[in-house]
């Protein structure tokens, strides 16, 4: 029984965001519990950071705000997470006959990219935004959204109400309707 | 726990977490891009969701004592210019920090891109840190939550506030299904009949709307 619903759930080729929303949400239950945090994910992206630089900078390890996330133990569990999505979106895309090539059929309509290589220099441009904000803001969707929600902190709605306005008024002023 | 059993527990905890992001479809450049133009409501449904059940699982851990709060600090500068800034990443980006690993593990290689330029946005800000921080990052209330401003038992205002997530995600859906938004590609491309949005743009009204 279980088997066979893991099975069909598994291979279905999408599922209601309120089923999703509440599997991600229990996910709070060993993050609190065996971590004794709660699920984030742009951390981690400054412990692979604080990593990379190492190679080629001698000095990081004077910068305080690096140390503290490569020698985290939460953030190497956090970096593990972010590892998993990676591999949780594979298996679910392959089981279910979703793999993607290439990028996004919208950028076509939103920003009139035509080719990967167009598309990955705007990518690259928005993913350096992403986590810069997200490191000044201190948290992302997961940290602050998601979980700062779940503990009702103050901080975190305004986070989130920035996210917002910022994501509406970009998506609106400079993308096309997709 | 030691490292090796934490990194075991993330990357379990992290397979569900991509699974959830892939059949929910809310890892989609198209369905991140759709919220954002008010037209497509899978993001926000999946995101108050997952906060509403988290509400409930920590009024009872916390409520019982099994576990103490985490809650970030509030400071509101940082917060604020922070959070414009991510958010206008995250409608160029098509991904937040962690969808943009679901992007890659379903495929997409723009997303290699998005995430080179995450761990480079990281990494400077990493360096600017000592200089942004008496500008940017001080001040503010500390990591204060509604229910300490109101003096409330913080697992009375927690369910109290999943009931309202609730009602509201109720109403929305009654407004506009979830099923009508996924389109025909899974894609967040928005269709009617089987004809892309961009291409009625002729004023054709679409059901969103």
């Amino acid at each position: 029984m279980v088997r066979e619903a893991l099975v069909s759930g598994l291979t279905s080729r999408a599922w209601s965001p309120y089923a999703a929303g509440v599997l991600i949400g229990l996910l709070q239950i060993p993050a609190f519990l065996a971590i004794d945090t709660a699920l984030g994910a742009s951390s981690s992206y400054v412990t692979m950071a604080g990593h990379l630089a190492a190679l080629f900078d001698g000095g990081i390890a004077e910068r305080a705000y690096f140390t503290k996330y490569m020698t985290g133990d939460k953030y190497f569990w956090q970096t593990a997470l972010v590892v998993g999505i990676a591999a949780g979106a594979f298996l679910s895309s392959g089981l279910s006959g979703m793999r993607r090539i290439g990028f996004s059929p919208i950028w076509r309509t939103a920003t009139g990219s035509r080719t990967l290589m167009g598309r990955g220099v705007m990518g690259f441009a928005g993913g350096f935004l992403l986590l810069m904000g997200a490191r000044i803001a201190g948290g992302c969707t997961s940290g602050h959204g998601i979980s700062g929600i779940a503990q009702l902190a103050v901080g975190s709605t305004v986070a989130v109400a920035a996210m917002f306005a910022g994501g509406i008024l970009v998506a609106n002023l400079f993308l096309k309707r997709v | 726990m030691s490292i090796l059993a934490m990194v075991l527990v993330g990357l379990l905890m992290g397979i569900v977490f991509g699974v959830a992001l892939e059949k929910s479809r809310v890892f989609e450049p198209g369905m991140i891009v759709g919220q954002f133009q008010l037209r497509n409501f899978i993001m926000v449904k999946m995101f108050l969701t997952a906060s509403a059940t988290g509400l409930v699982v920590l009024a009872g851990l916390n409520g019982f004592g099994f576990v103490e709060l985490h809650p970030k600090a509030a400071i509101y500068t940082a917060t604020i210019v922070g959070g414009l800034l991510m958010g206008g990443g995250m409608a160029i980006a098509g991904a937040c920090p962690g969808t943009v690993l679901a992007q890659i593990g379903s495929g997409y290689k723009d997303a290699i891109a998005v995430f080179a330029g995450g761990i480079l946005g990281a990494m400077a800000f990493g360096y600017l840190e000592p200089t942004l921080k008496p500008i940017l990052l001080t001040g503010g209330s500390g990591k204060i939550t509604y229910a300490d401003l109101l003096g409330m038992p913080f697992w009375q205002l927690a369910l109290i506030a999943a009931a309202i997530i609730v009602v509201a995600l109720a109403l929305l859906e009654r407004r506009q299904s979830w099923h009508d938004e996924l389109g025909d590609d899974f894609d967040g491309c928005f269709e009617v009949n089987g004809t892309k949005s961009t291409s009625s743009a002729a004023g054709t009204p679409t059901p969103a709307e």
